[in-house]
């Protein structure tokens, strides 16, 4: 059994929201679902729940399309938290499981225990509007997967969570995960794709730019960062004469270096006969962040950082000049324009 | 995708039953039931509240100043007869209790001022014309229309002809029996006609009230519940948690789920209201003699009908029904509470409009049976209104009303086909103003 979104196209009056975008997600996977804001991330969940209908294409769960998969099928955090302000949280989270046909007392014995697990059993009989924003989140989490789904979609679930709550929210994705469910979820915290995602999917202006398990992702850059220590003066001149290799960052104790198209063994090699007391050699795929600014162009949180003075370029400029298929680039941009 | 009917109906449940409960539960929804509830008692125990009132009071005083004039009639004498003169058709114990007080003076200065600081209701001064015909001027603070105004213009009248009579050489004869009203009987033409059999005065008024009463109560229900389904609606679109519901329920069961369930409590507010009232009404002689003495009675109000209250029950369902879910299509297209009643606003213009001519129809403004009242009361959106009045007039043949019903009916599903498709699009729809542009696209949506 597997997610699969095949050449989904979607369009809001001139806008291309989606233009063509396929991946897969397999059964029991954590995916993680990455794009800088305004990329199609919360069009394509919407299109997976079929809460927005594509213009072309399908999505499909176990060869089944999703138009005609049961509802209970998914659970939905979406990114706009939202509860009925002015009912009491137990209350409804039964409501929204008995949209997915669990009996109110069963859906009242697993909203307690999830309640509990989250640290807010207290909470049950206060009003929405009365929690603090991070408690509406994790209740909302709860109403997303009091019904048991096979798929949990969630956007942006670790927005607004303290440390604290980041930590329980990771814990229970890890049960959800033992019990088999499937977890895709949307982030520009790329420190949580490391650490949480067994696969991923970039998008960017509607398009995949990347997809597949963490490791080909890494590995489809052909290129690897080696940190290279050695005892003395770190300088190391001769790196520059080396073909592939790129200086990234001089530490004190190390320097980072940016291999591309040759054994980074050759680095070791070089550096023993040179004479150099190596320290430290650690070779290492480039982190996904990195992968996503090169083939982005920007950060996936670009919007944490102020434009550069006079940046008033497009940002398909940019990605040209940083190396991105130029053709992908021009086709993305006439795609929006349509 | 479409869901199986058991889970279609299911989630409906299930959005319903939040909905009642829920706005049931609120201070909102009590306090309006409490004082609907006074406000439906009040109006029927409206003429027992009025005698109680009116018990010490002597009546309205009117002063006549004759003058020079020396009418052949005795005027304060024939004015008091003339303006106490039972209504036609009413039973004695309907009568209305107010009485005028003739009394006769001959200050008219003292008199225009008692009647400027409310002592005396009305002064009228008489006078003869060149040609010695009774002239008269009366001194009022009502205007021309006022009932009493109009009454004393009618007395005024009788005296003067009776005055020309008597110069004229025709001896007095007995004034009331000379001006007693005819009987007057108004019949149908029709032999077939639903009411067929003399109607008097009072059952003419009976039936108007009736029927005016009923579409107030069915314009009220539709503008008052059919904008707490558009204010619903804003409302969960406002604290967006209508994303978590649409990814459980389709929007088609969302919609049907707060109709009824906004139906379903307007309707339990109604009967809540409307028992006590219907009681008070009823009762109100019984209450009448219990605060006045007399001998009680109980009856339902001349012209309310079990088939008229039938039909007002399925043309309440179905009105509110067709209302109900077009207002939710079009509350679903703004993303504010406060822009609710701009988008709703073209349809409470067609219900006011149909209330209106309902209204006029029923006055006899428009006639009952002109062929913009009878084509329109079988257009869904004005048929509520309109076949209920000219039920109530006895001018619908019981064909006419079922095909009214039937047409509202089978439009019901057309409305819900166009509601749910703007509510599809409508709903994930934050911060664009709709334009027709927009509507069209989401009526062609997949």
């Amino acid at each position: 059994m597997s997610l699969v979104l095949d050449s989904l196209v979607k369009r809001f009056g001139k806008v291309t929201a989606l233009d063509g975008i396929s991946f897969q997600v397999e059964q029991g996977q954590v995916f993680g679902f990455l794009g800088a804001n305004g990329a199609g991330k919360t069009t394509t969940m919407r299109i997976v729940l079929d809460i927005l209908r594509p213009d072309s294409g399908t999505v499909t769960w176990a060869g089944i399309p999703s138009t005609d998969v049961s509802r209970r099928t998914w659970g939905y955090l979406p990114e706009e938290r939202g509860l009925y302000p002015r009912l009491e949280v137990l209350e409804q989270l039964v409501f929204f499981a008995s949209l997915y046909a669990i009996p109110r007392r069963e859906a009242a014995a697993r909203a307690r225990d999830w309640l509990g697990r989250f640290r807010i059993p207290e909470y049950e009989k206060r009003r929405a509007e009365e929690l603090s924003k991070g408690n509406q989140q994790k209740v909302q989490l709860i109403a997303a997967v009091l019904h048991e789904p096979d798929v949990l979609i969630m956007d942006e679930p670790f927005v607004g969570l303290d440390p604290v709550n980041v930590s329980l929210l990771k814990e229970a994705f890890g049960e959800m995960r033992k019990r088999g469910t499937t977890l895709v979820f949307s982030t520009h915290q790329m420190e949580m794709v490391e650490e949480l995602c067994e696969a991923v999917a970039i998008i960017d202006r509607g398009r995949l730019v990347l997809g597949g398990p963490i490791l080909d992702v890494k590995r489809s850059s052909g290129r690897q960062v080696v940190r290279l220590g050695v005892e003395g003066d770190a300088g190391l001149p001769w790196l520059a004469d080396l073909e592939g290799v790129s200086v990234v960052r001089s530490g004190e104790d190390y320097t980072e270096l940016d291999v591309r198209g040759r054994d980074p063994q050759d680095i070791l090699g070089a550096a023993l006969a040179r004479g150099e007391r190596v320290t430290q050699f650690l070779i290492a795929d480039p982190s996904i962040e990195q992968i996503f600014i090169e083939r982005v162009g920007r950060p996936p949180s670009e919007d944490h950082h102020l434009a550069s003075a006079g940046a008033g370029a497009s940002p398909s400029g940019t990605a040209t000049a940083d190396g991105t298929d130029p053709a992908e680039a021009a086709d993305a941009t006439s795609g929006a324009a349509r | 995708m479409t869901p199986s009917p058991a889970a279609t109906l299911r989630n409906i449940v299930a959005v319903a039953r939040r909905e009642f409960l829920w706005r049931g539960r609120t201070r909102t929804f009590k306090a309006t039931t409490v004082l609907l509830v006074v406000v439906g008692v009040g109006l029927a125990l409206a003429p027992v509240i009025i005698r109680f009132i009116d018990r010490g009071s002597t009546g309205d005083r009117i002063e006549v100043v004759v003058g020079d004039s020396s009418p052949a009639v005795d005027v304060p004498g024939a004015l008091g007869l003339l303006l106490n003169a039972p209504i036609p058709g009413l039973p004695t114990d309907r009568q209305t209790t107010t009485a005028y007080r003739v009394e006769a003076t001959t200050d008219v200065e003292a008199a225009r001022s008692r009647v400027l600081d409310g002592a005396t209701s009305a002064l009228l001064v008489l006078d003869r014309t060149a040609s010695g015909d009774l002239s008269f001027a009366l001194y009022s603070k009502d205007t021309f229309l006022s009932r009493t105004t109009q009454l004393i213009r009618q007395a005024a009248s009788s005296i003067a002809i009776q005055d020309r009579l008597t110069r004229a050489g025709i001896p007095p004869i007995d004034q009331a029996a000379l001006f007693a009203p005819p009987d007057f009987e108004v019949l149908s033409a029709d032999p077939d006609a639903p009411t067929n059999g003399p109607q008097t005065g009072e059952e003419f008024a009976s039936t108007f009230a009736i029927s005016f009463v009923l579409s107030i109560l069915l314009f009220m229900a539709i503008i008052l519940y059919g904008q707490w389904v558009a204010f619903s609606v804003a409302e969960e679109k406002n604290s967006r948690v209508m994303e978590i519901v649409l990814a459980a329920a389709t929007p088609f069961q969302l919609m049907a789920g707060k109709v009824v369930g906004v139906g379903g409590l307007a309707l339990v507010q109604y009967v809540v209201v409307l028992i006590p009232s219907a009681a008070a009404l009823i009762f109100q002689d019984r209450i009448a003699a219990f605060i006045f003495g007399g001998s009680p009675g109980a009856a339902l109000p001349e012209g309310l009908s079990v088939p008229l209250l039938v039909v007002f029950g399925i043309m309440f369902v179905l009105g509110f029904a067709l209302y109900a879910v077009l207002y939710a299509g079009a509350a679903s297209l703004v993303s504010r509470q406060e822009d609710v009643n701009q988008i709703v606003a073209p349809l409470t213009i067609i219900s006011v409009g149909g209330y209106i001519v309902a209204s006029y129809a029923g006055t006899g403004l428009i006639p009952i049976d002109s062929p913009l009242v009878v084509i329109l009361s079988f257009i869904p959106f004005f048929s509520p209104y309109l076949m209920l009045t000219r039920m109530g007039q006895g001018t619908a043949s019981p064909a006419e009303i079922a095909i009214a019903i039937a047409l509202l009916a089978a439009f019901i599903p057309v409305a819900l086909w166009v509601a749910a498709r703007l509510y599809r699009s409508g709903v994930l729809m934050y911060g664009q103003s709709p334009t027709p542009r927009t509507l069209w696209r989401a009526l062609r949506a997949r």
